[in-house]
């Protein structure tokens, strides 16, 4: 037993797929046990922190009443489209940059400026410019994702070893074939792995558009729960976010392992 | 024309700054005649892999021309074929795919044509049993193997090896070493070939060029052809002459400075 919790906490070691849904489904649910105990022998005020089994019905009421499931695809949708938006937009101008130093020197310095910008400051401009319906929404997505996307793109772009460009070019590739069949490639892993970090920060941006202009969304949901103190709703409107969250995250992951599982152990 | 194969590929009055770091300093001068098979010999960090990657079309040369055919070198282009030193297969292609990858940019051929040559130097240099395994599967000498099948399926005239065979072990060096050399001598490729092992740069070479240490400066010229003759097969690895030659460069190499 203590053998196997050594081996177990090897430094740098490594654990079974099988063991590691374990570990992370019993450390989630002894958070949730704790907190559902607390909340029996009255440490936890219902208003200020409903109990998860409490959150849990009133998710389930909620759903019934049809009050998730439509906000929930209304939100994925918002999220989605911004979010393809911003990488359609930030992989050829991030590659770009990457290759051209003039782009990189022109468009930096913008890039820089906009990205340090606290999204909440940029709602009254965004509302004057776009009045408060879906395209303020998606804008304020835009905003937080696609500068902060740009500049992981050029990083990814960066890191392809210039070797491979020096094969390709002496084998008489142009530079649109050599951002094509090689940088492209290249960088692929790369970013599809911060194409998935990205997108967790739309969830940021996203509660706060529809918090600010919406009359749907999960955030909406949420921010109208609040006014009437419903404590256990705005929990299940999180839970919700929560969960989506981590279901996303690890497709993207298994699939990110899938895809690139003939390319070796790096990135 | 005639004159073009003697004065093929010629290096005019040739210096390399990178900075204040003088790597090869005026003048350098080299005539290598179309078809001949050179091989640079010289210390670590002398200036070896600058000179091919001027060549090359990599790097420009600070002051002075390097002319290939008569005409100042420019950008690289498909008539150069390099090979570097590092083994530099893309992980993202099947072996089989990477060596396909250097005809990729090829117009004259056929797709039949292209996959037909991709199969034929798979096998020239023992991979048939892996052209469907990615890189990462594969060992450093298989990798280095796949780079150098990739550069002779691209077909061009000029072949710039930067220690190619480093990576390999004895017994495929010297049969990739026998191949390379009967490839160059049927198709008549000029070849510059930079190795730290004497008695591969005997084996291979028509003429060794032995650089001293940065800044490279020839310190020996050696016409090897006129003692060995261009046939080279196993035998001669054991012959005696091989042997008095192989003693006497390495003289000279020794008496320049540590290599090795
Ligand atoms: N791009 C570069 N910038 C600065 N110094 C370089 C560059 N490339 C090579 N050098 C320097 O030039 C010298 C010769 O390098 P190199 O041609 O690689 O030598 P060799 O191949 O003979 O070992 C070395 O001192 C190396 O550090
Ligand atoms: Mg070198």
């Amino acid at each position: 037993m203590s053998g196997a919790l050594h081996s177990a906490f090897a430094f740098r070691g490594s654990l079974s797929r099988r063991k590691r849904v374990a570990v992370a489904l019993g450390s989630s649910f002894f958070i949730l046990l704790v907190w559902q105990i607390a909340s029996w022998v009255g440490l936890l005020d219902p208003i200020f922190l409903p109990s998860p089994l409490d959150i849990l019905g009133t998710l389930y009421d909620m759903t019934a009443r049809g009050e998730i499931i439509g906000n929930a695809l209304i939100s994925l949708g918002r999220i989605m489209a911004a979010f393809l938006l911003s990488a359609v937009m930030a992989i050829p101008i991030g590659m770009l940059m990457s290759s051209y130093r003039p782009i990189s020197a022109a468009l930096e310095p913008i890039i820089d400026f906009i990205r340090y910008l606290p999204i909440p400051a940029l709602i009254p401009i965004s509302i004057i410019w776009f009045g408060v319906g879906e395209e303020t929404k998606i804008f304020l997505l835009w905003l937080g994702t696609f500068f902060q996307l740009v500049l992981l793109v050029v990083d990814d772009a960066n890191r392809v070893p210039n070797e491979y460009v020096e094969v390709a070019r002496t084998l008489g590739a142009r530079p649109y074939e050599i951002l094509r069949d090689i940088i492209w490639r290249s960088m692929l892993p790369g970013l599809i792995n911060n194409l998935r970090i990205t997108l967790g920060w739309c969830w940021t941006y996203l509660i706060l558009a529809e918090i600010v202009a919406a009359d749907n969304g999960l955030g909406y949901v949420i921010w109208t729960a609040r006014r009437y103190m419903k404590t256990d709703e705005v929990m299940a409107g999180v839970f919700v976010i929560g969960i989506i969250g981590l279901v996303t995250d690890q497709a993207m992951r298994a699939g990110h392992t899938w895809l690139f599982r003939d390319q070796g152990t790096s990135r | 024309m005639n004159e073009r194969l003697q004065d093929y590929l010629v290096f005019d009055q040739v210096t390399k700054r990178f900075g204040g770091l003088t790597v090869v300093e005026a003048p350098f001068n080299l005539v290598v005649p179309r078809g001949q098979f050179v091989v640079f010999l010289g210390p670590s960090g002398c200036g070896k892999t600058t000179l091919m990657r001027m060549v090359g079309g990599l790097d420009e040369a600070t002051t002075g021309t390097i002319r290939l055919e008569g005409s100042p070198v420019g950008p690289p282009d498909e008539r150069r074929g390099m090979v570097f030193q590092s083994y530099s297969s893309f992980p993202w292609l099947t072996v089989l795919q990477n060596i396909a990858f250097g005809m990729r940019y090829r117009r004259d051929l056929s797709p039949k044509a292209k996959a037909s040559r991709a199969r034929h130097y798979l096998d020239l240099v023992g991979l048939s049993d892996f052209g469907d395994a990615y890189p990462s599967r594969i060992s450093g000498g298989m990798r280095q193997r796949v780079a150098i099948a990739r550069t002779l399926a691209a077909g061009s005239d000029v072949l710039l090896m930067d220690e190619p065979f480093g990576a390999l072990d004895a017994q495929r060096r010297e049969q990739l070493q026998i191949e390379l050399r009967r490839i160059q001598s049927e198709e008549m490729k000029t070849v510059l070939f930079v190795t730290h092992d004497v008695e591969e740069a005997i084996f291979l070479a028509d003429r060794i060029i032995v650089f001293s240490s940065r800044p490279a400066r020839i310190i020996d010229d050696i016409d090897v052809t006129a003692e060995l003759g261009s046939d080279r097969n196993l035998e001669l690895r054991d012959s005696e002459v091989f042997f008095r030659r192989r003693a006497d460069i390495l003289r000279t190499v020794r008496s320049t400075l540590t290599l090795v």
